[in-house]
Formats: structure tokens, sequence, C-alpha cells
């Protein structure tokens, strides 16, 4: 609906119960959105923080050129879509268990929970402790089963996938959670039909389960997608900012460093506005081919 | 009402951000909660954060016009908080009698930076030194030849299964403050009196080299190693030496562990003892005060650098004082601790307080990591630092 005076006076009231919210967005999403594209057209660092000035499209072409953004990107990427599936093949195949008829049900569906209660910075920092390769007890189990130790966070990949299985840890019971509701709201009848036309497993699944439940996994995935393009805390603390020699970052993870520790923070802008332009083209392709927004039935 | 009641709480409130270790927290707290006796109406608290993390924390509040009242933290923070103008000059707050209580030598006390004082320090040194555990090691290592021959006894494989399980020596490796008493060891300096950086040289590759043949050929030290798994290796008798500094004494003498402290061990190669970086750390005044709570920012500053607070730090932790008065204390002369931590810091470099050094840790961290995991040979570290450390540094001064 167009936003017109007569709009806006014939529901004045909806209008002020949303002010508000309004403000707050304006304060806290717009204001700064706004600022951070002026900053990444600026020279902002810490040399001239108190006296920037704009310098064109400098910051945007640095960050193009450098192979440090295409090689983050890559790496971003990379683990996006490792962890998106893993998130969502893990979560969808429990809640698919938790949806049949179990004992200890409500148990396990606290059990499985749990990675997701505990704050994120307590789970990063006990996997990294985990992962050391001397004394940590994923390296000592290996030692112990298969007598070989894996040096985790001393090398490029190895840091990479410590990265990446903690975030797994972290990540299935949100997609657990929402299939379980989705599936649960999948009628009994439609199953019961199915298996009086002798449909197997595998066809009750492709044909029922997964379209019925794509109306709440799509939206999930995409957020998962993006959550999970711009994690930050997973990689940045598990990794200790980078380790080893800067190698193990995702683009957010660099955008920090460079404008939290080098104060770069014109160039962290222009990388940051690219960030957003890539994650609003993604979403907004991936819901329409999906037609995510439609309704099943 | 609720906002008016956090702005005039704010307005009362005089909060520092600092990077003391638990003991120094709980002795600051105490010292915090002894001094708000005297001014009613005022609430004085204080908050942890880890060193890099103060720092960026602290530049984006000030910045934003708030932070905390003072901020405790290593002299290098001066030359970034300077130039981004967060922190207050001191000199005219201060009269003559109050700064020539501080001492000057062996390294001043109080920081002075483009001909003003920025920072007031409690206590000096800050340096690396060699911890060991005397119910392991009856006598340290004088030269890293004593060190190889030592370590290979130290290091052992208790439980039979091929690997050892304790180490002679262990620090961090991640940071590479610690690889600094090293080169400086083998004669070379990080950067020269322009401020700019002298990291591509033969000092760097053998440091470099010595810290890869300990990890990798002598294997008396373990191969993979962060701050916490040093200090907790040490801490259970795992490893019986460790490089550290001052602010970990007291988490040593708390655990009842009866700890040495003597110089890094000479470079035989040159004859030069290793120097850590030596620094002053002390109480800065957040640019945005000003009125009453400047005031009494100011008295909380000179209670805290008071010989009383200063030695009560030392007596639990084994701190080097600032005052005068209080380095001459019998505390101090008589302190085995504190008389070879000041034998350390004599062979020390006095840190400096440039913006550009900041540079220089961010463009040494990637390359000596990746020479204790063998990924670049000592040779390509020392160039791919120097080109770091040259573009952070064009990048930020451009």
């Amino acid at each position: 609906m167009a936003l017109s005076v007569g709009n806006i006076q014939n529901n004045r009231l909806a209008y002020l119960y949303t002010l508000p919210a309004i403000i707050v967005m304006g304060m806290v999403v717009i204001y700064p959105f706004f600022y951070n594209i002026v900053l990444s057209f600026s020279n902002m660092n810490l040399t001239h923080f108190n006296d920037w000035w704009i310098t064109g499209v400098d910051n945007y072409v640095s960050v193009f050129k450098e192979s440090t953004f295409w090689y983050f990107l890559f790496k971003t990427i990379l683990w996006t879509v490792v962890n998106v599936f893993f998130h969502v093949t893990i979560g969808i195949f429990l809640a698919i268990i938790l949806n049949k008829d179990i004992k200890g049900k409500s148990y396990f569906r606290t059990l499985l929970i749990l990675p997701w209660a505990v704050p994120q910075y307590i789970t990063a920092l006990t996997w990294r402790g985990m992962f050391n390769s001397e004394y940590g007890a994923i390296s000592l189990t290996l030692d112990r089963l298969f007598g070989f130790q894996i040096p985790w966070l001393t090398t490029e990949w190895g840091a990479f996938t410590a990265c990446v299985i903690t975030n797994v840890w972290l990540g299935f019971p949100f997609m657990m959670i929402v299939a379980l509701g989705g599936l649960q709201s999948i009628p009994d009848e439609l199953y019961e039909a199915a298996e009086i036309d002798g449909a197997s497993w595998w066809h009750r699944l492709k044909n029922i389960t997964i379209p019925l439940i794509k109306p709440v996994m799509i939206p999930a995935i995409t957020l998962g997608i993006i959550w999970t393009f711009n994690n930050f805390n997973i990689v940045w603390l598990v990794s200790n900012g980078g380790e080893p020699a800067d190698k193990t970052h995702i683009l957010v993870s660099w955008i920090y460093k460079s404008g939290f520790r080098y104060f770069r923070m014109g160039y962290a802008a222009a990388f940051s506005m690219i960030i957003f332009v890539i994650l609003l083209t993604f979403s907004w392709n991936f819901i329409k081919k999906t037609r995510a927004t439609e309704a099943v039935y | 009402m609720f906002i008016v009641s956090c702005s005039q709480n704010r307005e009362t409130t005089i909060m520092i951000w600092h990077s003391m270790r638990p003991l120094g927290t709980k002795i600051l707290q105490q010292k915090l909660e002894q001094f708000s006796k005297r001014y009613s109406g005022w609430k004085f608290s204080q908050l942890f954060y880890e060193p890099e993390t103060a720092r960026t924390n602290y530049i984006i509040s000030a910045m934003g016009g708030s932070g905390p009242a003072l901020f405790w933290g290593a002299s290098d923070n001066i030359g970034p908080f300077v130039e981004l103008d967060v922190i207050k000059p001191l000199e005219h707050f201060f009269d003559a009698t109050f700064l020539d209580s501080f001492i000057i030598e062996p390294i001043p006390a109080n920081t002075w930076f483009q001909n003003h004082l920025f920072q007031i320090a409690d206590r000096v040194g800050n340096h690396l030194c060699l911890v060991y555990n005397k119910s392991l090691i009856d006598s340290p290592p004088k030269t890293f030849f004593e060190l190889r021959k030592i370590g290979k006894e130290l290091t052992k494989d208790l439980d039979g299964d091929g690997k050892p399980d304790r180490y002679a020596l262990a620090w961090n490796y991640t940071e590479p403050f610690f690889a600094v008493p090293f080169i400086n060891g083998y004669g070379g300096k990080i950067l020269n009196e322009n401020n700019r950086p002298t990291l591509n040289t033969k000092a760097t590759i053998n440091a470099a080299q010595l810290i890869y043949d300990l990890a990798n050929k002598d294997r008396i030290i373990p191969i993979e190693c962060d701050y916490e798994i040093s200090n907790a290796l040490f801490l259970d008798g795992y490893a019986a030496m460790i490089i550290n500094g001052p602010w970990s004494w007291g988490t040593y003498l708390e655990n009842d562990i009866e700890i040495g402290i003597t110089r890094i061990p000479l470079i035989d190669e040159t004859g030069l003892w290793p120097s850590p970086m030596v620094s002053p750390l002390g109480y800065s005044v957040n640019v945005n005060l000003k009125g009453e709570k400047l005031k009494t920012a100011l008295e909380l500053l000179k209670y805290l650098t008071s010989m009383e607070v200063e030695l009560e730090f030392t007596r639990a932790m084994g701190t080097i004082p600032s005052r005068k008065e209080a380095f001459q204390d019998s505390l101090i002369t008589q302190n085995e601790i504190v008389q070879n931590s000041i034998y350390q810091m004599e062979v020390g470099i006095l840190m400096p307080v440039v913006t550009e050094l900041r540079w220089i840790w961010d463009a040494m961290r990637p390359s000596y990591q990746s020479v204790f995991t063998g990924r670049i040979t000592p040779e390509r570290a020392a160039k791919e630092m120097q080109e770091l450390a040259e573009k952070l540094i064009k990048e930020n001064r451009e």
C-alpha cells in the first residue's frame, strides 16, 4: 500500500502505535546504514579518524583489487554451503525421528536443543580447547582410538574444519525445531492414504513430507544462510581472530579485523556494503525462485 | 524517569577499564571500596577486558563521547589514543612534587608523548622473564646451550606413550610480543628511530629459526601453545619453565607454586641477553571527563598510584612499583622475585609509544604463527612481516 497523506490520516492510530518501533529502527538500523554508505566513500582510518573526507570509490576499488576479498569470499561461500547443508540434513533427520512415537521423546528433544541454549561464546571457547592438538579432548580421543592427532588449529584447513564442526553443533537444533513444527502440522491422513496406496518410505518423504515442510523450511534456510554467512562469533573465537596467519576468516571476520583492529573504517565500510549487496541479491532471488511466500494448500 | 536515573548514575560513577588478571582485579576492587568511603554519593567500579578488546572498546566508546573515566593499561596504547584524541593531557592537573615522586630509572614511570603527560603509572615492567618451578628445576639455564641440555632431561614422557607429557619450557606462540626478546637477542630490533619496521633482518630469521628448532628439532617446547595452554601447563607442572610477565606471578603464588624468576637465557652465538619490551602500566584519563567527575577521577588516580596501594599489589603479585619511595621499600629490596624481575628489566628495551608499533605487531602475528606450523621458512617469515608492516603503515598513514 502506497504511503500517502490520506493513508496516514486514515490510519493515524495505527501509525502512532508503530511510531516507537519506527524511531528505534531509525536510530539503530536506518541511520547507521546510511552513515556506513557515506563512510564507505571516505578515507576514515586511524590517521584520519576525526578529519576524514570523501575520496570517491577508492575503497571499493581496493576491495575488488585485493586477492583477500576473493579468497575470503570463496571461503565464506564454502563455509555457508557446508554449514547450512549439515544444519538442514541433521535437523530434518532428527525432527523426523522425534516426530515418531518414540520412548523418552521429550527427554531427547530437550537434550538436542541444549547446544542451541548454551551461549555461543561458551560453546566456541570450549570447542577451541577441545581442538588443541596435544591436550584437547578430540585429539586425545583420536589418538587413543586411531593413534593419530590432527593439528586442528595450526593449519589453515584444520582450523576451518574446526570452525565448521563447532557451527554445525550449534546450528542444527534451530533447523530441527523448525522442521519439527512443520512435520507436526502435516495431517496423519495424508500418510495413511499414501500407505494404503502402497507408497514407500522414500516416496512419502519426497511427495508428502518435503513439499509440506517446504513453506517453513525455506524461510528458515534463507535465514540460516544469512546468519551463517555473517556468523562472526564462531570463526573469530574458535580460530582466535583468524589464526593461523590470518587464514581462517570469512568476510565478516575480516571486516571486523580491518575496522576494529586496523581501524581502516572506510575500507571496512565499503567491504560491508559489498556483503550487503551480495546477501540482498541472494535472498531476493532465493525467495522468488523457491516461491517461499506462497501458500501450499 | 529510568533514563534520567541512569544518566544521574553515570554522572556519579567512576569506572575503570583495565586488563589486570584475577588477583589484580580483586585488589583493585578492594581499593575502590576503601576509596569510596571517602566519597559518599560516588560509585567506583572496575571492568576487566583483554588488552586488545579493552583498547578497541575504549576507543569506540570515548570517540562516542562516553567510556570509562580511567583506562589502565600498558604505555603502548598512548600513541593511538593520542592520535584519536581520546585521552586528556595530565601535566596541568598535578604539581611538580607529585610528578617528581615517580621513578625515571631503570625506566621512566610516567609516559609523555608529544610534550604532554598522558599516563601515570602504578607499576613498571610488563616485561617477559623466565619463570621456573623450583620443585622441578634447581638451577635455571643461563644460556640457550644450557637450556637445550637441561631441556632434554626435563622433557618427559610420563605415561610411556612415546610422546612428551611434560615440557621443559612453554610460552604463548600466538603473540609476537613473546618473540621480541629473541629478535633483540640476535642483535635486531623491530622498528628503528624513525619508527619504520626493521623486520626483514638476519636477527629476525635467526630468532624464528631458534624458536622453530626448539619446538620441532629439540622438542623441548610444545608444538601448539597459546597463553592459556602455556599457563595451564606451568600451573599443572607439565612445563618446568615458562616465559611470562609480572601479571602472572600472582596466579602462580596463589596456586602455591614455588617460582623463581630470572633472565631469558643468553643467546650463545651473539653473547647477548634476549631483551623483552619494557613498559610502564598505569592510568589515563578519558578526554570526555569534566567538572566534579574529572576532579574525583583525578583524586582516585592519585590514590591508586599511592605508595600504600602500589605496595599492596607488590605484596600479592610481585609487581614493581612506580613511586620512588615504594621502589626503595624493603618489600622491594628484599623480595627475591621482584629483584630478579628488575634484573631482567635491566636488559629490556623501552616499548615505543608510537602508533606504528600497533601495525608492526599486527604484521608480525601471521608470519610468526606460520613459522611454528612450518608453513613458511624463517626467511620468508621475516620478508612477509616486513612487507605487511610497510603495507599496513602505508594504508593507515594515507
